[in-house]
């Protein structure tokens, strides 16, 4: 939310009051600022398209219209057919029915290659690159225009050149393996402004940024769209579709429900738009200050899977019934962490400590640790929370099927497994079981909710929750936090990584932010301030972003 | 403009693995027949001696039975060890290295004891070979992620030529002393024949199916079973829930290789009667295979499926009897047991027409 605010803020100083100017530059039709004249005040126009896979609708009969000159945002949980409307529009998919039409002609692509060429190009989340090519070969790569020689130093230059003109920061000689994704993002968007795209789709590209990350992006797109380019974004981060576009289509279930200026438009009404009734965040409960030692992490260190050090001397302390969080941009030592304390991963030094028992757990197997009262919910759901073949009576008892009752001897307890399973997925509300399904074939919140069932159902002493709410709908991600909250309140101390910082905001007593494998601020969060947070995550070290 | 495409089925219907191997052997006699009819040979009078060879008299049945038996404890081998992601294609050499150690035994102990010990001894002592001889392969690929299929393959060629050194390349005790102008394998001593249940199928055939069920409720039932369902099905659980994968690895290599040698006691204990290489080398270690992937890698179906195949083998000698050429008998063979096995692809995976796509993501779809 504050991020949000801030790239308003911004917004206005840079671009002459770039929100205002958007919807007039729209309708004042040939804004040709990219240097050629528009057939149609429309860059595209979409009439009643519809796209099924597999017999379920992605999108029904959908209705979408995008000006020259505007960023527009479409707005939806997940599985709400953005990702699939935009596809279409890209040429990725074809639609089963209904008209497409770009800068006024009809079109019907049979591939993205097709959308290129009339201008249409998409940045998906999962990034298209070739990382042993530099920045500029991969620019070049596809382009059905470029020489059969390379030459590479004009290519860069013209690459460099390129990116600067629109305020990109990149080197055009490096490769792109060694970017961080931040850098190739702004790559795959090159790629398109070399192809000439006078229509740019972006899929969720805020959500791996750090803030900083999220305003240059959010400040270039508005500035393409000031040039008369035609933006299409998809989010479901209000704070930053309200600052940064012109117009919002919101889609649920595949349907279109609304359509608004973003100028007349208030988060409330959107937000209920697009969940179909009032979200709100949990209720951050105000627990006293008298809590029982949890869990003790000193100078903690371990290595990442390429041997590198990815946990470089890690120190908190993590009190019983409280939720500390975790903030940082993935990839700076989050999951050592997790996968650390959990034992899943061997520490190279320093020391894990359960308080209460005064026990040295850093050196113990998984199995001890869990007997000792420690869970785990990790960040890849269905590779690790759970065996994805298995029945969910199975994955229910994963941790605990060593004991009785689920075992006698050895054993298994197959009636007692059945009815556990029984217990908590009413508990639960686990949603979509058959017996003997293996659990696979839930949907993302169900299946979380099953990993949660299992670690919770253990009364823990310690949680660490790794991005427990990443990939849910809303409607998953708020049972998700409530789940996490009443445990909190039971007396378990949840160590909480999260890449949305809102979340951390509203759930933690007190939060951490990680970086380059270091604890870099600690802050009770009553009193953070966002910029600062966003600061030290992006690596700006404390006296430099207190300054 | 549209195409097909394959997708994966959620949940095969339960009637699907009764109808679909029913309609791919039709199949198969179907375009068989055609081959057949081309070469001039009755199709009808074909596979009426087909099913009667294999199905038709007590005598065939039994027969068949015979010929299943190595199969089931191949089948099983292949069967435990793909369950959990191991690919142990060296059944075939831990067959013959439990024939080896089998019969080794049983030539040392000589006529010392009883049948009962005896024959109990002769059992162990194949498992016991074959289980060490997988372990070759197994304690590597447990301990460095050595790749485990050039190992036990390779390992395949090391007891062929073992066992073609013991009886062609040397005067050693597996050997037939009497014969000397033709080498062959030497008998068993007579105290470790297995007894005969009917006819010539012998107490082998309650080796194969006891494993198979007692490995089958195994699985099911046990906690060692539920790790090793777990660690077969996701090695990120299994390392997140704290299993000792590394040792579970050793250990089903371990009984993999045991079930195969298994195979092996039991064959020189049994119808061979001998340790005979024209009898031991005969590929029933990669039939074990074929049996464990129309099983669907089931230990409680390697049962029925190991009869199913001896079935469609059995009749060889009698269909060339009736003027069927081997060659054309193979094909026929081959073909039947070629359209079971593809036809498990049906069950896991289906048509489907679409829409032609430029690069398919369906995300959508998939979280249905």
């Amino acid at each position: 939310m504050h991020i949000a605010c801030n790239v308003a803020k911004m917004a206005e100083s840079t671009s002459e009051s770039a929100v205002e100017a958007g919807p007039q530059a729209a309708t004042g039709v040939i804004s040709a600022t990219d240097g050629r004249p528009h057939g149609s005040p429309l860059a595209a126009e979409m009439a009643s398209i519809s796209k099924s896979f597999y017999g379920t609708m992605a999108i029904d009969a959908v209705d979408f219209d995008l000006r020259w000159g505007e960023v527009h945002a479409l707005l939806g949980e997940n599985g709400a057919g953005k990702t699939s409307l935009c596809s279409v529009l890209a040429g990725l998919y074809r639609p089963d029915d209904g008209e497409v039409s770009v800068d006024g002609q009809p079109v019907s692509f049979s591939s993205p290659r097709d959308a290129l060429a009339a201008g249409v190009g998409m940045v998906y989340q999962e990034f298209r690159l070739v990382e042993s090519f530099t920045v500029a070969e991969n620019v070049a790569l596809g382009d059905p225009t470029a020489a059969i020689r390379l030459r590479r130093r004009r290519l860069e230059r013209k690459v460099a050149d390129l990116a600067k003109s629109f305020g990109i920061d990149v080197h055009p000689g490096r490769r792109v393996g060694q970017l961080s994704v931040g850098e190739r993002q702004r790559v795959e968007i090159l790629k398109l402004l070399h192809r000439d795209v006078r229509i740019l789709i972006l899929d969720e590209p805020t959500a791996v940024l750090t803030p900083q990350e999220s305003d240059d992006l959010l400040r270039t797109l508005r500035q393409m769209a000031d040039e008369g380019r035609a933006i299409v974004i998809i989010s479901h981060k209000l704070g930053e579709i309200q600052s940064v576009s012109d117009r919002i289509t919101v889609l649920r279930d595949g349907r279109r429900v609304g359509q608004v200026d973003t100028a007349t438009s208030d988060r409330r009404s959107l937000a209920r738009l697009m969940i179909g009734r009032e979200f709100q965040l949990p209720e951050r409960r105000d627990t006293g200050r008298s809590r029982k030692p949890g869990l003790s992490v000193r100078d903690l260190r371990a290595h990442s899977d390429d041997g590198t050090e990815a946990l470089r001397g890690v120190s908190f302390e993590l009190a019983r019934g409280e939720i500390l969080g975790v903030a940082g941009v993935a990839g700076n030592g989050q999951r050592e962490l997790a996968e650390t304390i959990a034992g899943v991963r061997a520490a190279t030094g320093g020391e894990i400590v359960m308080a209460e028992q005064s026990l040295d757990v850093t050196n113990l197997p998984v199995v001890d640790r869990t007997d000792l009262g420690l869970a785990y919910v990790p960040d890849d759901r269905k590779g690790v929370g759970v065996s994805p073949g298995l029945p969910i009576a199975d994955n229910l008892v994963l941790k605990s099927y060593v004991h009785p009752p689920f075992s006698r001897g050895p054993l298994l307890a197959t009636r007692e497994v059945n009815a556990h399973a029984q217990t908590l997925t009413e508990r639960f509300d686990i949603r979509g079981v058959r017996s003997g399904m293996p659990v696979r074939l839930l949907s993302g919140g169900n299946l979380q909710k099953v990993v949660l069932a299992r670690e919770i159902s253990g009364q823990p002493k310690i949680l660490v929750a790794s991005y427990p709410t990443r990939g849910l709908d809303l409607g998953a991600v708020a049972a998700v936090r409530s789940i996490l909250l009443e445990q909190a309140q039971a007396g378990t101390g949840i160590l909480l990584m999260s890449e949305d910082l809102d979340e951390l905001l509203a759930l933690s007593d007190r939060l951490i932010v990680l970086y380059g494998g270091r604890v870099v601020g600690e802050f009770d969060a009553h009193e953070v301030d966002v910029d600062h947070i966003g600061l030290l995550m992006a690596g700006h070290d404390a006296d430099e972003a207190s300054a | 403009m549209r195409s097909v495409a394959i997708e994966r089925r959620p949940v095969p219907p339960r009637w699907f693995t009764v109808a679909v191997p029913i309609v791919a052997v039709l199949c198969a006699a179907l375009i068989a027949a055609g081959f057949l009819a081309l070469g001039g040979y009755d199709p009808i009078e074909v596979y009426r001696t087909m099913l009667e060879t294999a199905f038709g008299s007590r005598f065939a049945i039994t027969e068949t039975l015979v010929q299943a038996t190595p199969l089931i404890l191949t089948g099983l081998a292949a069967a435990l060890a793909f369950r959990l992601q191991l690919w142990n294609i060296g059944g075939e050499g831990q067959l013959y290295l439990g024939a080896v150690v089998s019969s080794g035994l049983a030539f040392a102990l000589g006529d010392s004891l009883p049948a009962a010990p005896a024959i109990g001894l002769l059992l162990i002592a194949g498992a016991v070979g074959g289980g060490l001889y997988a372990l070759l392969a197994g304690v590597p690929r447990a301990v460095w992620g050595t790749d485990e299929i050039v190992l036990t393959l390779m390992f395949n060629f090391v007891a062929l030529n073992l066992i073609n050194y013991l009886v062609f390349g040397s005067s050693s005790a597996w050997r037939d002393p009497v014969t000397s102008s033709f080498p062959q394998g030497r008998f068993l001593p007579e105290v470790f024949d297995l007894p005969h249940l009917l006819d010539r199928l012998d107490i082998g055939v309650l080796v194969g199916v006891g494993a198979g069920i007692i490995g089958w409720w195994a699985l099911r039932r046990t906690r060692w079973g539920f790790e090793f369902q777990v660690i077969g099905d996701s090695r990120g659980a299994a390392r997140y829930a704290g299993l000792n994968i590394r040792r579970k690895i050793i250990q089903t290599f371990f009984l993999s290789g045991a079930l195969a040698g298994l195979a092996g006691a039991v064959l020189v204990a049994g119808p061979l009667g001998s340790f005979e290489p024209r009898g031991l080398t005969i590929g029933l270690g990669f039939s074990g295979i074929l049996v464990a992937a129309i099983a669907r890698f089931n230990l409680l179906a390697v049962l029925p499926t190991a009869v199913f195949v001896a079935g469609v083998t059995v009749s060889g000698p009698e269909l060339q009897s009736i003027g069927v050429p081997a060659p054309a008998v193979v094909m026929v063979q081959g073909t039947i047991l070629l359209f079971v096995a593809a036809g498990e692809f049906f069950t896991t995976y289906r048509f489907k027409r679409v829409a032609r796509q430029g690069v398919e993501k369906h995300e959508e779809a998939v979280a249905v």
